[in-house]
């Protein structure tokens, strides 16, 4: 079966000098639909740079990345960002809401950026927040929930104009415990469901919650790949 | 179209949340528009609306050009009839003059501003009086009965607003007057009138005076080429109708009338309009500077946006949406400023500026100012929309990844900003410096008459109750014997014209011995009617001869004086009293004009004039003068306080005899420089905001900057910077800026100022000095903007500062 991600030799560098830093370092990874999986490794391996090369965000590698079949590396900018809205949710560590609008609107962006008329976002959002059980925050402003509430919300951003992946930097990276323990008890939910989730994290316990680990260092995968 | 509104309603949050820089942005942007919308309502009213006539681009005003002169004179009644019977270019022709009449057998006499016309006057116009009616086509034949339009605002004041006053009498110059119309509230033409009595002209006997101007309405389709032909072959008419071989130098103008009336202030117009567009250019680049600096706090805001899916065009539409919320903020509160504007404007407009009466904010400043807020909002926030938009994801969105340091394109955009207000600020600078310069030279002409402890007064006596010359020469005498003895009277004297700005009369002249060549135009001279002492009433120096004393009265040999100019320019080797003139309307059976004497040269044209011939004449010679005369009373104390004395003796004489146009010699001065003043004022408040602004705008780029690098600084400091080099450091960046704009405005205002020259009297229009010190001042003035950041800088503490990293 086709994979639903496939990257073969990622490389990311920066000149510097006469020579060249990398970053990545061909990597080469296949992620199937469904599956749930970990990045892994020391501050500066590439985690969150892979991340976000996957998220349609740094278009500067070598390398072919290949999504739904189709190779983003050879697509023009135009359509990259087709594909990333189409098939990907992305989920921040420092959540990244929105300060000036409300639970309900911060919900309600994506979906204006996918031409998506206004009574079916009325829908859509609706069933967001009802899914996650935040009716009865929609009309509260970011700085007036707490940092779980905060992630919640970002992943119910992250999912509400159906993705086929989500990708989550460091989820519960800005969270106590018992709030990060409910974020990855929703993603476990949302991967029952049939959603791809792929997370970097630092948390062997967040790690348990996924099927497949993979690490990194210097740039390296060594352990875990394809 | 709801993401549309989505992205407005998320612009006015925004805005409602920041409320400081809300307010500084829209107070700019009120003050660059309130002030063009001003301006431009001014422009608007004079050159751009039509004239309030029917069909206002058939109008013509015919003229004299008389070619050497280089500008246009009145015409003759004997030219109007002749135009009038043969000309087919035209529908109608009326003949108009002005004239200040005094209406008596009302509560107080007063003087009243006239214009006289002939019957078609009106129909010309095309405009119907609201009451009765205008004139018949045969009520201006001689010996017709005498009637009068009067103005709205005469039937208010003295005929009580009466609907039934069609048919009442008014009392003109003693002459009695029926009224068949009241035109409507608001008409004018040239300028506002009280009255317009019929004119009645008796055939010519001679082709002079020359008094009338002559209004006609094109018949449809008469193009330019066409009444050009007709006029030339008018001129052919009138030549053999009133034959003078040497008077070749002549033409008959014709002009469309909006041209007539508005032309000669369209170069001041645009100048000011010009100024007043680079001040809201730097203002909408202050507001754009500050968009930038916002641009910092958004760049999160804008990456997640992006990350979320935005498109580029997505994000500068809902930055622009905001840009222009913020424009329409701005642009209704300039409206507001505009308003209070226009008031300022005509309470300080000295009365020069044609069509003032009609500036109003209406249908089409209201469009011009709301697309003026549009366009400032393109403009303002179109370059920081595609900076900011342009989000950097990677390094904004990874954790720990906030850009430490502003993106390099915004800030060459800032720079590039601050180098543009800095050039535009120069050349307003500039233009308001060789304005003052202008205005100084202007102040400091002679203007040959002592205008210090002088008293003007303006009489008019009525024909009907002084029929003739020698009636009116009589009460002449009367007067000046009566003024003569007023305690704190020095001297006393009549004249048709008065200096600096009053002259009536420009004449042709011959000297003797000095033939002018067949086919040459005659030389002209300003002609003024003057009593006995007259010189030493004005304060006139008597360079050669002798003063104008009761001996040259209407029995006398004819005399004149003439002034330094003519002398030299005509009697340049010898003495020129003794010798001969002929000055007028003269004719070779006319006696030779003697000259007693000669006087110092004044200004009788207003003060920018250059020095021309004068020739004064006994008033009590001339065989034809009427009209108004002015009495000049040089007094030993404040010549104010002699009004009421000088009231009481002219009605003593004559009790109906209003005086009009009291001014103190003083007055006549500042009122000379009315205009000039008005415009210097104007650029000069227009140019210190743009300094003001421009010293704003660099102050918070160097201010901005200057926190962005507080790491480095702290960094400096450590490693052995000392506070001069961390001044030096500062100052500098800001002066690179400052000097950039500088060398650009200047050469932006040599280009530029070239089209000032219309305006300027006595400077060049790139006087070199005005150019350094305003450079030298714009330099200074920046570098006190930047001295403060840079002197805060030198505060920076570097253990804080690199603690924070």
């Amino acid at each position: 079966m086709e994979p639903l991600i496939r990257l073969v030799d990622i490389e990311k560098s920066f000149a510097h000098g006469p020579g060249r830093t990398f970053v990545l370092r061909r990597i080469s990874l296949d992620i199937q639909e469904g599956d749930f999986v970990s990045i892994m490794g020391p501050s500066g391996a590439g985690k969150s740079t892979l991340l976000h090369i996957m998220g349609m965000h740094d278009s500067a590698f070598a390398g072919e990345y290949h999504l739904m079949g189709e190779p983003v590396h050879d697509r023009p900018p135009k359509r990259r960002a087709e594909l990333g809205k189409e098939y990907i949710g992305f989920v921040f560590q420092s959540y990244h809401l929105l300060d000036d609008m409300t639970v309900y609107e911060n919900l309600e962006v994506p979906l204006t950026y996918r031409n998506i008329r206004r009574s079916e976002r009325q829908g859509m959002v609706a069933d967001v927040l009802d899914r996650f059980h935040i009716v009865g925050k929609k009309d509260l402003y970011p700085n007036q929930l707490s940092g779980g509430q905060q992630q919640l919300v970002a992943v119910a951003r992250a999912v509400i104009a159906r993705p086929k992946v989500i990708l989550a930097d460091e989820p519960t990276g800005n969270l106590h415990s018992s709030q990060g323990k409910e974020i990855m008890d929703l993603f476990k939910t949302l991967n029952d469901q049939g959603t791809t989730i792929v997370q970097v994290t630092h948390s062997d316990v967040n790690a348990t919650y996924g099927r497949r680990i993979v690490k990194l260092s210097d740039g390296w995968i060594v352990d875990g790949d394809r | 179209m709801d993401t549309l509104i989505q992205d407005l309603r998320y612009g006015i949050r925004t805005l409602l949340k920041n409320p400081g820089f809300a307010a500084v942005a829209a107070i700019t942007l009120a003050v660059g528009i309130g002030a063009n919308t001003a301006i431009f309502s001014v422009v608007n009213a004079t050159l751009l609306r039509p004239l309030p006539y029917a069909e206002p681009d058939r109008l013509s005003v015919v003229t004299i050009d008389r070619l050497e002169q280089g500008r246009r004179f009145t015409v003759s009644k004997a030219d109007f009839l002749i135009l009038k019977e043969e000309m087919r270019s035209f529908e109608k022709l009326a003949a108009v003059t002005t004239d200040r009449l005094n209406l008596t057998g009302v509560e107080e006499p007063q003087r009243v501003a006239a214009m006289w016309v002939t019957a078609d006057f009106f129909s010309i116009l095309g405009v119907p009086p609201a009451l009765g009616r205008g004139f018949a086509a045969d009520e201006d034949r001689p010996g017709k009965p005498a009637v009068a339009v009067v103005s709205h605002g005469l039937w208010q004041r003295h005929l009580s607003a009466d609907p039934g006053a069609i048919g009442r009498s008014i009392t003109l110059n003693d002459q009695t007057y029926t009224v068949v119309g009241v035109m409507p509230k608001g008409f004018t033409f040239l300028r506002d009138f009280d009255v317009w009595p019929i004119l009645q002209l008796t055939p010519p006997t001679k082709r002079p005076p020359f008094f009338y101007r002559i209004l006609g309405r094109l018949k449809p389709g008469v193009g330019e080429p066409q009444l050009r032909a007709e006029l030339a072959a008018m001129h052919g008419r009138v030549e053999s109708a009133w034959p003078d071989p040497q008077k070749t130098g002549w033409a008959f103008e014709a002009e469309p009338l909006k041209e007539f009336i508005t032309g000669g202030a369209r170069p001041a117009l645009l100048v000011l309009w010009a100024a007043v567009g680079c001040v809201l250019l730097i203002a909408t680049a202050n507001v754009a500077n500050l968009l930038l600096s916002r641009a910092a706090t958004r760049e999160r805001e804008i990456a997640v946006r992006a990350a979320l899916g935005a498109s580029r065009l997505r994000l500068v539409r809902q930055l622009l949406t905001e840009s222009l919320v913020l424009a329409v903020v701005g642009g209704g509160l300039g409206l507001v400023l505009a308003l209070w504007g226009i008031d300022l404007l005509s309470a300080l407009e000295p009365g020069n500026l044609p069509r003032m009466s009609e500036v109003r904010i209406d249908q089409g400043v209201l469009v011009f100012s709301s697309l003026l807020s549009l366009a400032s909002g393109v403009l303002f926030g179109l370059a920081p929309a595609l900076q900011v938009s342009r989000a950097r994801l990677n390094e904004t969105l990874k954790e720990g990844g906030r850009a430490a340091t502003e993106a390099r394109g915004r800030r060459r955009l800032r720079g590039v900003l601050v180098i543009g207000q800095m050039a535009l600020a120069l050349m307003l600078l500039v233009a308001a410096g060789l304005m003052v310069k202008s205005f100084i030279r202007l102040q400091q002409v002679d203007p040959g008459f002592e205008s210090r402890d002088l008293l003007t007064v303006q009489l008019s006596l009525s024909k009907a109750r002084y029929p003739d010359p020698q009636q009116q020469a009589a009460f002449y005498r009367l007067l000046l014997e009566r003024a003569r003895s007023l305690p704190g009277v020095q001297a006393a004297s009549m004249s048709d014209s008065i200096p600096p700005e009053r002259l009536e009369i420009l004449e042709v002249f011959e000297v003797e011995g000095q033939p002018v060549p067949a086919g040459q135009s005659r030389p002209m001279a300003e002609e003024v009617l003057i009593g006995t002492d007259y010189f030493r009433a004005l304060g006139i120096p008597l360079l050669k001869g002798r003063p104008p004393g009761p001996q040259d009265n209407a029995d006398a040999p004819p005399v004149a004086w003439i002034n330094e100019t003519m002398s030299h320019r005509y009697f340049p080797d010898g003495d020129a009293v003794g010798k001969h003139i002929h000055a007028g309307g003269f004719g070779p059976e006319d006696p030779w004009i003697t000259i007693a004497g000669v006087a110092g040269d004044v200004k009788y044209n207003g003060l920018m004039a250059e020095r021309a011939p004068t020739i004064y004449v006994p008033y009590e010679q001339q065989v034809f003068w009427e009209g108004e005369m002015h009495l000049a009373v040089r007094a030993s104390t404040d010549p104010g306080s002699l009004v009421a004395a000088v009231r009481r003796e002219v009605q003593a004489l004559d009790p109906g005899l209003p005086l009009a146009a009291v001014k103190t010699g003083d007055q006549l001065l500042a009122s000379a420089v009315g205009r000039p003043r008005f415009q210097t004022m104007l650029i000069g408040v227009f140019a210190l905001s743009a300094l003001l602004l421009a010293a704003v705008g660099i102050y918070g780029v160097i201010s901005y900057s200057t926190a962005q690098r507080t790491h480095e600084i702290g960094l400096r400091m450590a490693l052995g910077a000392r506070s001069r080099d961390v001044l030096r450091l500062v100052l500098g960046q800001g002066m690179r800026l400052a000097l950039a704009g500088t060398v650009l405005g200047l050469v932006g205002a040599l280009f530029l100022t070239r089209l000032m020259k219309g305006v300027l009297f006595g400077v060049s229009a790139t006087d070199p000095l005005t150019f350094a010190l305003i450079a030298l001042l714009l330099a200074a003035v920046a570098f006190l903007a930047c001295y403060v950041p840079a002197r805060r800088a030198t505060r920076v503490d570097p253990m804080v500062a690199l603690r924070c990293e």
